[in-house]
């Protein structure tokens, strides 16, 4: 396994501690005078979300994590979990439901999907950062005010709740935000 | 910025004219590095066959003017340290160092506040000892406890203690994360009293029966600015002192350094009774502008 002394450790990078996958958050200098060198680092386990500081001799080493990205394909919804597909391998996984967890809204059929593998397992799904999905659910829709300012609450054909502005109509393609679950616009199509 | 800059190095300088203080312009490469076993030195290659030394300080220059008859001299220029890189730390930055024959130890701490009331109007004076600091911020007695109790409380506050660290880092741990952070709230903290092997070149005395160097820091927002000493004169313990550092860097597998003959030599011939200081003047200016970092606050940031 390889690894990098706590002066080359930068943010983003991905680290093992405790036999856990940790993403560098900070990394403060920290020396006294006359005293030894420091290195705080902040970072958050990428299984669990859980920030935390721990502080390194300067110069001390930390290991890499086993850290590995794919882009797969979503294909079909399991009971227990959803199968994707690597377009190149042809290769299909099951990713659990525990670890779809809050992404389980964004999972549209045919999709490209980020997926982080840990020592060769799966702990992360990421979606696309914006989706284009159909309202299947709204209240009707109120000409006048095209502002965007005033909100009402609708369903996607994937079933997220979301806020759409009150003229979006039931339907209508609109483009979301999956970091955040927020309406940005109609979609062009 | 470069006005603000340009102002305070102006009254930096009136500051020591106003009291008789000579400005002396020291080398900045040398052939002898300074030794200190958390202070590395940046090597430079003069020429084909020799390395100079990029000075950390100009301690050894300064008590060798000093011993030849200076009198009170300041200095105020750039210094360097290899491996410094930080939100308060760069590898070059401007220092002022100075040294007084009149003052005893507690006037120059009176003096080397006034010179900070420079950068941030009248402040109030705090002042702790290293042992009571300890006790009230990281509720250890540092003399006392032990190990293993000086590590459950690093530990409480995220060290990662991994096998190849001892007492000492446990206590630059306790120092930088559980002391610093409750100096200088509003007010200039002066921490004094360092235990002895803390002492660098300061003389240790005896007070309330307990060993303890005369040195002090200052602290302004949790950031330390200031670092004084009431000097060791003892041309035999500093030769005894700097061997030692080389013994602390070589158990860290740090290179060692040559001793500083010609500075020893000056210091054997006798050395005015004295008190000196240095203050890192990028990290006053920068608290002084309310920044964040020094890159905040230097023309010519390495980060930058």
């Amino acid at each position: 396994m390889s690894s990098l002394s706590t002066n080359e450790i930068r943010v983003g990078m991905k680290v093992e501690v405790d036999k856990e996958p940790w993403l560098i958050i900070s990394n403060e200098f920290v020396k006294p005078g006359k005293g030894n060198a420091f290195n705080r680092i902040k970072m958050k386990n990428m299984v669990t979300g859980r920030v935390v500081e721990r502080t390194y001799k300067s110069g001390d080493k930390l290991d890499v994590a086993d850290i590995e990205e794919a882009q797969m394909r979503f294909l079909y919804k399991e009971a227990d979990g959803a199968i994707f597909m690597d377009d190149k391998t042809f290769d299909q996984i099951t990713i659990s439901n525990e670890i779809i967890g809050n992404n389980q809204p964004w999972l549209m059929e045919e999709l490209i999907y980020q997926v982080v593998f840990y020592k060769g397992a799966v702990i992360e799904l990421i979606p696309p950062t914006f989706m284009e999905m159909k309202i299947v659910e709204t209240s009707p829709g109120v000409r006048g005010d095209t502002s965007g300012r005033v909100l009402k609450p609708a369903t996607t054909e994937t079933g997220a709740k979301i806020q759409v502005p009150i003229f979006v109509e039931e339907g209508e393609k609109v483009k979301v935000d999956t970091r955040t679950g927020e309406y940005v616009s109609r979609a062009n199509n | 910025m470069l006005q603000d800059r340009a102002l305070m190095l102006k009254k930096a300088r009136a500051f020591f004219d106003d009291r008789g203080v000579l400005e002396v312009d020291c080398c900045a490469l040398g052939p002898r590095a300074a030794i200190g076993s958390n202070i590395d030195v940046i090597e430079a290659a003069v020429s084909n066959q020799e390395t100079g030394f990029l000075h950390t300080s100009p301690e050894y220059a300064m008590k060798r003017l000093l011993a030849s008859g200076s009198g009170d001299i300041y200095y105020l220029s750039h210094v360097f340290r290899k491996g410094d890189i930080g939100r308060l730390h760069n590898p070059e930055f401007a220092m002022v160092e100075w040294y007084r024959l009149g003052l005893s130890f507690s006037e120059l701490i009176e003096e080397t506040c006034a010179f900070l009331c420079l950068f941030f109007g009248p402040s109030p004076v705090r002042t702790i000892g290293y042992r009571e600091a300890f006790e009230r911020y990281a509720g250890i007695d540092y003399t006392a406890a032990p190990l293993s109790e000086i590590k459950k409380a690093a530990r409480k506050l995220g060290a990662s203690d991994s096998e190849n660290w001892n007492r000492d880092i446990f206590i630059h741990f306790l120092l930088t994360h559980a002391i610093e952070p409750h100096l200088g709230h509003g007010e200039l903290t002066v921490l004094t009293d360092y235990p002895p092997h803390e002492a660098a070149l300061a003389q240790v005395v005896e007070k309330n029966g307990e060993q303890v160097a005369e040195r002090f820091e200052i602290y302004y927002e949790t950031v330390e600015l200031a670092n004084g000493y009431h000097e060791l004169a003892d041309a035999s313990e500093l030769r005894r002192r700097f061997n030692a550092e080389n013994e602390r860097r070589r158990s860290q597998n740090k290179e060692t350094y040559l001793l500083d003959e010609p500075f020893l030599a000056a210091m054997e011939n006798g050395f005015p009774e004295c008190c000196g200081v240095s203050v890192g003047f990028d990290r006053a200016l920068m608290l002084r502008r309310k920044a964040k970092s020094l890159a905040e606050v230097l023309p010519f940031a390495w980060t930058k």
